[in-house]
């Protein structure tokens, strides 16, 4: 019979992948998952526990600021990156010369490390007199007469990490956009023109529609980056003041390597997961559907 | 010449005596130990001579042993994630550098040799750690880990802001702020003091100096859990978070990291800061890196004008918390003698004394004969003096029982210091962060034991 050999011959031909997504996906996520059912500390075997992990944390008023706290940095920045995004590219989109030299600039932020992105930004708000930027600026203008410590109030850390990890991120949505406008054909806006459409007008029914799958995989892909975002928060403030800016990449990684809570910090891992589930299969959907 | 054939039965008498024979000559051969080859960690402190001169003594010893010894770094910021992941992974070092809690910790995880008779040689050698800081590496009887040297916070403040205002040096965590109340000028950007409650040893270093010294403790005498629901650390709590009311400090404080008191003490922005002699280290540096007679002098007024005080006492008397630096051997080693014979070289009061002036007076040997051999280096000046007498007030994490892993935990897990941020930050009243924190304590207690 043919059947199989052929079937044989796939597998052997499927082997590699197979051993990389068992390999490298399913075996770490499915240790992981055990990891969270149990008590495992840093240098002791571990033992079965069931939920008590995952109930252990719902009771924890800790976790439920880092839950407030991660929401609030993820939404932040997202709002901020889709807006300036979309404000980049229809700049870029407008302006024909320089117009790479500019694309190329603007992506020097996604491209720098972002622990030196993490590191200026946080010069940046600095409250050090005469070295702070904003403090130095504004003291040298005679704006103040003190400097501001922006990051010692868990809204103005929040602030200060939020702005850190938009700036890194918006050339993405700023270049991903502006591809998506230039695909949409110059007669929809003739047209929408010819109808009487002001540029409010054409953004809102012909650019935005445009970009609209756009929107929506840039959205989902950047909300798993930022939910899951560990540089940024970790070298500007530790999480604090307090637990003003605990994420949850952080808050697990204090509770897994300081505190060698191995399990309960995986099970802080773990809790993101039915979020990002909904946000893959939000994307493969999308994805699924343009190619159909 | 034709080739005689060699039966099997010749073959087989034949290798058997050039096999024992050569059995025989190598059991009378001089035992020729193999080359070591280990694997040291150190910390990577803030004075780079220090870390260089530990390493150039490692080396030595390689070279007497015609060995090789690599040694590899942690800092204060990573050293639990570089243990944590070695451990997992069984990849220790054979020897590594543990700070006060580590003995403790990695010890109930089976991790480290029992080093009860190596201890006794090290004694006959080199001498005894005095009896507050020999616990540190002691667990249910058993040694597990070599004392070398305290690294201490002192008390640093600038002595011509005091003499100006005619304000007495403080001696008490009380008269720490009421000097500072006396000598802040917000208007100049000049602060009485630096107290960040962050998560270094600044922040829960200094907090457990705070506690212990107004006789607030979260464990009994036998190591078991004691609820802090008292009045003792309702008045540390206090003056953890009044510190911050009462606009003596700057106001991003709370946000440094574990430079930010030096930089702000150096920078002469605040009047007192809680610190090692990583202050001293940079303010000598300075003046060896003076560009002209001028800034030099400036610089050696400086130098002459900071002070480092004993760390601030309490009602109950002073209690310091300090990194106390020991020497373990994981249990991995492939080479424990060999890893044995290191740790005796580097403890050696000739060694000890060579690294120990490469290091700006913070670190203090804890073993006899080297306190002996550093007395000299420790009376260069009022600074130093004060220096040499870190053990003198340390006591370890967990006061007044001995460190366990639960009370490694609790200092580990910040929740020291996140209680005062809960009251300066989210405006919690004193007693609801005592509450809260004593929870959390409680639970760490509850699963991890004594």
């Amino acid at each position: 019979m043919r059947l199989p050999r052929d079937t044989g011959a796939a597998f052997l031909f499927l082997s590699p992948l197979l051993v990389l997504v068992v390999g490298l996906i399913a075996y770490p996520f499915a240790r992981a998952l055990w990891l969270s059912l149990t008590d495992k500390l840093v240098g002791y075997p571990e033992r079965f526990v069931g939920l008590r992990n995952y109930a252990y944390l719902l009771d924890d008023d800790t976790f439920h600021e880092v839950v407030k706290n991660t929401l609030v940095f993820t939404v932040g920045s997202l709002i901020l990156k889709v807006l300036t995004g979309l404000a980049m590219a229809l700049v870029l989109n407008a302006v024909w010369r320089w117009r790479n030299f500019f694309r190329g600039l603007f992506l020097l932020p996604w491209i720098t490390s972002t622990v030196i992105i993490a590191l200026t930004w946080r010069w940046m708000f600095d409250a050090f007199p005469g070295r702070g930027f904003f403090n130095s600026v504004l003291l040298d203008a005679g704006l103040l007469g003190r400097p501001i410590a922006f990051m010692a109030t868990p809204a103005g850390a929040m602030f200060a990490v939020i702005v850190a990890n938009w700036w890194r991120a918006f050339p993405f949505f700023g270049v991903s956009y502006l591809a998506g406008m230039q695909a949409i054909p110059r007669e929809l806006y003739d047209a929408a023109s010819v109808d009487g459409a002001g540029a409010w007008e054409r953004f809102r029914h012909v650019t935005l529609p445009g970009l609209k799958h756009i929107l929506i995989v840039t959205i989902v892909l950047s909300f798993i980056l930022t939910i899951n975002d560990f540089n940024i928060v970790y070298v500007m403030t530790r999480g604090g003041p307090g637990t003003a800016t605990q994420v949850f990449a952080t808050y697990s990684y204090e509770v897994a390597f300081n505190q060698l809570r191995w399990g309960r910090g995986v099970t802080i891992s773990i809790f993101l997961v039915p979020a990002l589930v909904m946000a893959i299969a939000l994307v493969s959907r999308y994805l699924l559907r343009d190619r159909e | 010449m034709a080739h005689r054939r060699v039966s099997r039965r010749h073959f087989l008498i034949g290798t058997a005596t050039a096999g024992a024979a050569l059995a025989l000559g190598a059991r009378e051969a001089p035992a020729q130990k193999k080359a070591a080859n280990l694997r040291l960690w150190i910390l990577k402190t803030y004075v780079e001579p220090t870390n260089k001169a530990i390493e150039a003594s490692a080396q030595r010893w390689a070279a007497k042993h015609g060995g090789t010894v690599t040694v590899e770094y942690f800092t204060f910021e990573d050293m639990q994630t570089k243990y944590v992941a070695a451990i997992e992974n069984k990849n220790t070092p054979d020897v590594g550098q543990l700070e006060t809690s580590a003995p403790a910790r990695f010890a109930g995880m089976g991790q480290l040799l029992d080093l009860g008779g190596f201890a006794k040689q090290i004694e006959s050698q080199v001498g005894k750690p005095p009896a507050n800081v020999a616990p540190v590496n002691i667990v249910d009887g058993k040694t597990w880990a070599i004392p070398w040297y305290i690294m201490a916070p002192f008390w640093y403040v600038w002595r011509d802001e005091f003499e100006k205002k005619n304000v007495k040096l403080p001696t008490t965590f009380e008269e720490a702020k009421q000097a500072a109340q006396a000598l802040n000028r917000p208007k100049d950007n000049f602060y009485g003091l630096g107290q960040s409650w962050n998560r270094t040893a600044d922040g829960y270093g200094v907090m457990q100096s705070l506690m212990y010294s107004y006789g607030a403790a979260w464990t009994s005498k036998e190591g078991k859990y004691r609820s802090i629901k008292t009045p003792a650390m309702q008045n540390a709590m206090r003056w953890a978070t009044d510190i911050y009311k009462e606009g003596i400090q700057p106001a991003d404080t709370l946000t440094w990291t574990g430079s930010g008191n030096n930089e702000n003490f150096i920078a002469r922005n605040i009047a007192q800061t809680s610190n090692g002699p990583s202050i001293t280290f940079a303010m000598e540096n300075a003046v060896a890196k003076a560009t002209d007679a001028a800034d030099r002098k400036k610089k050696e007024e400086a130098l002459a004008n900071h002070m480092a005080l004993p760390h601030p006492g309490g009602p109950d008397g002073r209690r310091m918390w300090a990194i106390a630096m020991s020497f373990g051997i994981f249990k991995n080693s492939k080479d424990p003698e060999s890893a044995m014979s290191l740790v005796a070289h580097l403890l050696s009061p000739e060694e000890t004394l060579g690294v120990m002036k490469d290091s700006y007076g913070q670190f203090a040997p804890v073993l006899d004969k080297g306190r002996a051999a550093s007395r000299d280096y420790f009376n260069k000046n009022e600074n130093y003096r004060t220096f040499g007498k870190a053990a003198e007030w340390f006591v370890p994490t967990g006061w007044p029982g001995p460190i366990t892993a639960a009370a490694a935990e609790v200092q580990a897990s910040n929740v020291l210091t996140d209680a005062p941020a809960k009251v300066i930050v989210d405006k919690w009243s004193v007693d609801q962060a005592i509450e809260w924190e004593d929870k959390k304590i409680k639970e760490i207690y509850g699963t991890l034991g004594a």
